[in-house]
């Protein structure tokens, strides 16, 4: 009984002593702070606040849900508890849980800032306003924000915003009591606190007030800004555009203010339609300011003797003016282009005279359309033979100058262009029947004193004029280019050039220039030339005028001319890779499925296979033993439908290949090649002999047990018994006088055993089978018979 | 490589009888050689080559004298004063 009584009050004492430990109090403060009795768990929290380290965390706690729960009944109170939150800090322990309480305490920091900011927001006085919420910018800055960093960046940004706003308030009244400077201050300042915090609105009205408050002042400002605002409300718009635009025609800028205009001001009213009339009373009288200054510069051209360069200068800003004026005053710039070929004749007249050639060249080439002036073309021609003779022409400007000569010689319009200038002809008539320039009457207009009648003493040869001129040029540029390497460049494109133009006035027969290749291509009158090429074709299957077009082929697809050049390379290339030795190379254009265009065109599908030949022909001469060419051969013979000069030159090559190769290459191979060579030409006698002996030579291989390739050999015998060949078959016979040679060396015994083929063993069976074979490729049957014995 | 008219000094429409006076007097100036100048007259004398010596005279395109152009266009007068800039004031 005793001993249960001391149990008892050491089970009491035991409990009271446990009660009064830190963890059970704590435990007993969460859960009351759980059930909402912030009161008593203040209490146990404040007593063991030293004792028990989440004490003061969770003492701030119950603190900061008092602030919550007071919140919507009275700021300040709220207020009272989250500063008492923070006091906390003052008496932390060092044994304290300090990030738990700290998180606590961002909570009030923040609860705290956002009633600030709710009151800043609600006081009516601006100025007020600014400073509270600056205050509380400051109390935020300074802020714990432990846990909740982004609520306190959103919070600022609110802020922020606000300020942007009522900056933007203090910049409008500036402004509407015409204090434009202080205005701008206050519009930048707004516009500072809108990028802070992303307010796009504040930002584009600060800065479109901004400006209009510079244009108020009459102050620059950065064209950047316009990019802002025009995404600012239109009643701003409409209000920086107009006074812009009237700026921008006090500054004279009439094409900018045009822009303006047509993009921001676009909307009826008569205040726009003003606005339009005087900027196009500006226009006009700009565009005549600068007539008047060209006249002016006429003035003192006449007065100064048409100096070169002025005239020069004129003539090279006269589009740029004809441009600047022509939709305001489309009359004047019609006079200003008249101008232009009077200034023309007058430069070009001097760099002739002056022979500066490389000078006249140029001023002709930029001409529109030159090549459709005969005088034109004709002075063009001059310049060259001019440029060409004052040993001028170099490696980058030969192609050129010599394509503009031709062009113009050719031209048979410019040779009678040369009529009109001189009476010493008028006794004379002119012919056009050997001209260069055309192959028959397909000049449409021709003058009176010219035709295509014969040639004789009164009725002069235009083609011979042309024929003079160019042995001329030709003469010249084999007296003025000393470097060898370069006349022979020269005189290769001249030659090309010529010949290309040769061509086409053979085939050609509309009036259209002539124009050599690089002249053509130059200015886009090659397509005219493949065009009618094309045309040739079609009507008349004439390949010849396909030929002529290649040389004027730039980017045209699409053309029969293409298709024919495309042909043509495909055969160069075989022949590229033939010479190179480069089987994929080969293979690569037999792959690309160019074998039907080679097959449409005749002369091309004609001349392929010579070509080929040719290449193969070469090859060989240089080594007879070249291996290499044989599947470069079977690729050629594949590919090409005419293929039997190939096939034969190939049979022919193997034939010579095995020849020379009789001791160096294995038997089979040998045979391998030759039985090629005899299917490529069935006519090739040597081949068929070497077949002959090479199979003799592989079957008494396998006879006397000398090679391991006695099924190949089998094989390709049964190849050989496939081929249809009156020379193979003929050659073969004397495999019966060898197999008898065999049978006779055996012995009558032997040679009837054999031939009757009972109870042989392998190496019987083996011989009998040789001979068998043997029997079967001359001719007779492989069964064995009583009449071989005999 | 000089042209014809030039080692004569004759102009385009030179007549057979000026041309062989020319030849003379070239010769007796002896500028260029007997042989450039048996060269020239053989080519004024051959109407081909005659032809091919007037192709290296320059053409001019036709085109008129270089003149001043006349401006009579009417301008409205209307003077940048009479914009008033405030028209589409948005601050009103």
């Amino acid at each position: 009984m005793e001993v249960v009584i001391i149990l008892i009050i050491a089970g009491i004492i035991a409990y009271v002593i446990y009660q009064s430990l830190p963890n059970p109090k704590f435990q007993k403060a969460s859960s009351l702070f759980d059930s909402g009795n912030l009161g008593e768990a203040t209490k146990i929290l404040n007593n063991i606040f030293e004792k028990h380290p989440d004490a003061p965390a969770k003492l701030a706690e119950c603190k900061l849900k008092e602030g919550l729960n007071a919140k919507p009944k009275s700021d300040n109170e709220a207020i009272k508890y989250f500063n008492e939150v923070i006091e906390v800090k003052k008496r932390l322990p060092s044994n304290a849980s300090k990030a738990k309480y700290e998180i606590i305490e961002a909570k009030a920091y923040f609860e705290i800032a956002v009633i600030q900011f709710s009151n800043s927001i609600s006081v009516s006085n601006a100025e007020t306003k600014v400073k509270n919420l600056k205050d509380n910018l400051r109390f935020i800055d300074t802020a714990t924000k432990s846990g909740i960093e982004s609520d306190f960046i959103a919070l600022r940004k609110k802020h922020l915003s606000e300020l942007a706003e009522i900056y933007f308030q203090f910049g409008t009244q500036n402004e509407k009591s015409a204090k434009l400077i202080e205005a701008i201050q206050q519009y930048a300042t707004a516009k500072d606190y809108s990028v802070q915090s992303s307010n796009s609105k504040i930002l584009y009205n600060a800065t479109t007030r901004t400006g209009i408050c510079k244009l108020k002042n009459k102050e620059h400002f950065e064209k950047t800004i316009l990019e802002d605002v025009n995404k600012a409300p239109l009643e701003y718009k409409r209000d920086f555009f107009y006074r812009y635009a009237k700026k921008l025609l006090q500054d004279k800028e009439y094409s900018e203010a045009e822009k303006v205009i047509a993009t921001h001001l676009n909307f009826s009213s008569p205040a726009n339609d003003k606005i339009k009339e005087l900027l196009k009373s500006k226009q006009v009288k700009s565009a005549i300011k600068k007539v008047n200054e060209i006249n002016y510069t006429i003035e003192q051209l006449y007065e100064n003797s048409f100096p070169v360069e002025d005239v020069k200068t004129l003539y090279e800003t006269i589009d740029k003016r004809i441009e600047e004026i022509k939709s305001v005053v489309p009359t004047l710039s019609d006079r200003l282009q008249a101008l232009k070929p009077s200034l023309f004749n007058k430069l070009l007249s001097h760099y002739i005279s002056a022979e500066q050639y490389a000078s006249a060249i140029n001023l002709i080439q930029k001409y529109a359309s030159f090549w459709e002036s005969p005088e034109l073309l004709k002075n063009l021609g001059i310049c060259c033979y001019g440029f060409a003779a004052q040993g001028n022409l170099t490696e980058k400007n030969h192609r050129i100058v010599t394509s503009n000569w031709l062009t113009s010689v050719f031209s048979d319009k410019v040779i009678l262009k040369s009529l009109e200038a001189t009476t010493w002809d008028d006794n004379y008539t002119f012919t056009l029947t050997d001209a260069i320039g055309s192959n028959y009457e397909h000049h449409n207009d021709i003058p009176e004193n010219v035709n295509y009648d014969d040639v004789s003493d009164a009725n002069i040869s235009i083609g011979a004029t042309q024929r003079e001129l160019l042995q001329q040029f030709e003469s010249l540029l084999h007296k003025t280019i000393s470097d060898p390497l370069l006349a022979k460049v020269v005189n290769d494109c001249y030659t090309e050039e010529k010949e290309a133009l040769e061509k086409i006035v053979s085939v050609i027969n509309k009036d259209i220039l002539f124009a050599a290749p690089h002249f053509a291509k130059t200015y886009g009158l090659n397509e005219e030339i493949i065009k009618e090429l094309d045309n040739d074709y079609v009507e008349y299957l004439n390949e010849e005028s396909l030929e002529a077009g290649i040389s004027y082929l730039k980017s045209n697809t699409d053309t029969y001319v293409r298709e024919y050049a495309t042909a043509k390379e495909s055969v160069s290339k075989m022949v590229s890779a033939i010479r190179n030795e480069k089987l994929n190379d080969l293979k690569a254009v037999v792959a690309d499925r160019k074998k039907s265009l080679i097959e449409k065109y005749e002369t091309i599908n004609d001349s392929a296979e010579d070509l080929v030949f040719n290449a193969f022909t070469l090859k060989i001469e240089q080594n007879e033993e070249n291996e290499n060419l044989i599947p470069l051969m079977d690729e050629s013979i594949s590919f090409l439908n005419q293929n039997e000069k190939l096939k034969a030159q190939c049979s022919q090559f193997i034939r010579d290949f095995c020849d020379s190769n009789w001791k160096k290459k294995p038997a089979v191979k040998l045979l391998e090649l030759l039985i090629k060579s005899i299917k490529y030409n069935p006519s090739n006698y040597r081949a068929a002999k070497s077949i002959t002996i090479l199979i003799n030579n592989n079957l008494m291989d396998i006879a006397n047990d000398a090679t391991t390739s006695a099924s190949q050999i089998y094989s390709l015998i049964d190849d050989v018994k496939k081929i249809k060949s009156p020379v193979l078959k003929d050659a073969l016979k004397e495999l019966q006088v060898l197999r008898n040679k065999v049978l006779s060396s055996m012995g009558a015994e032997a040679s009837k055993t054999i031939l009757l083929g009972y109870n042989l063993n392998s190496n019987g069976m083996k011989l009998k089978k040789v001979l068998d074979t043997m029997q079967a490729l001359a001719g007779g049957s492989s069964t064995s018979s009583i009449f071989d014995l005999l | 490589m000089s042209n014809p008219y030039e080692i004569l000094k004759v102009n385009q429409d030179a007549n057979k009888g000026e041309i062989m006076k020319a030849q003379m007097l070239a010769m007796k100036e002896k500028k260029y050689s007997l042989q450039e100048i048996a060269v020239a007259v053989r080519q004024l004398l051959d109407p081909a080559k005659r032809l091919a010596a007037d192709y290296m005279f320059p053409t001019k395109i036709k085109s008129k004298r270089i003149q001043k152009i006349v401006v009579e266009i009417p301008v409205d007068e209307i003077d940048l004063n009479d914009i008033d800039e405030n028209t589409f004031d948005s601050l009103k």
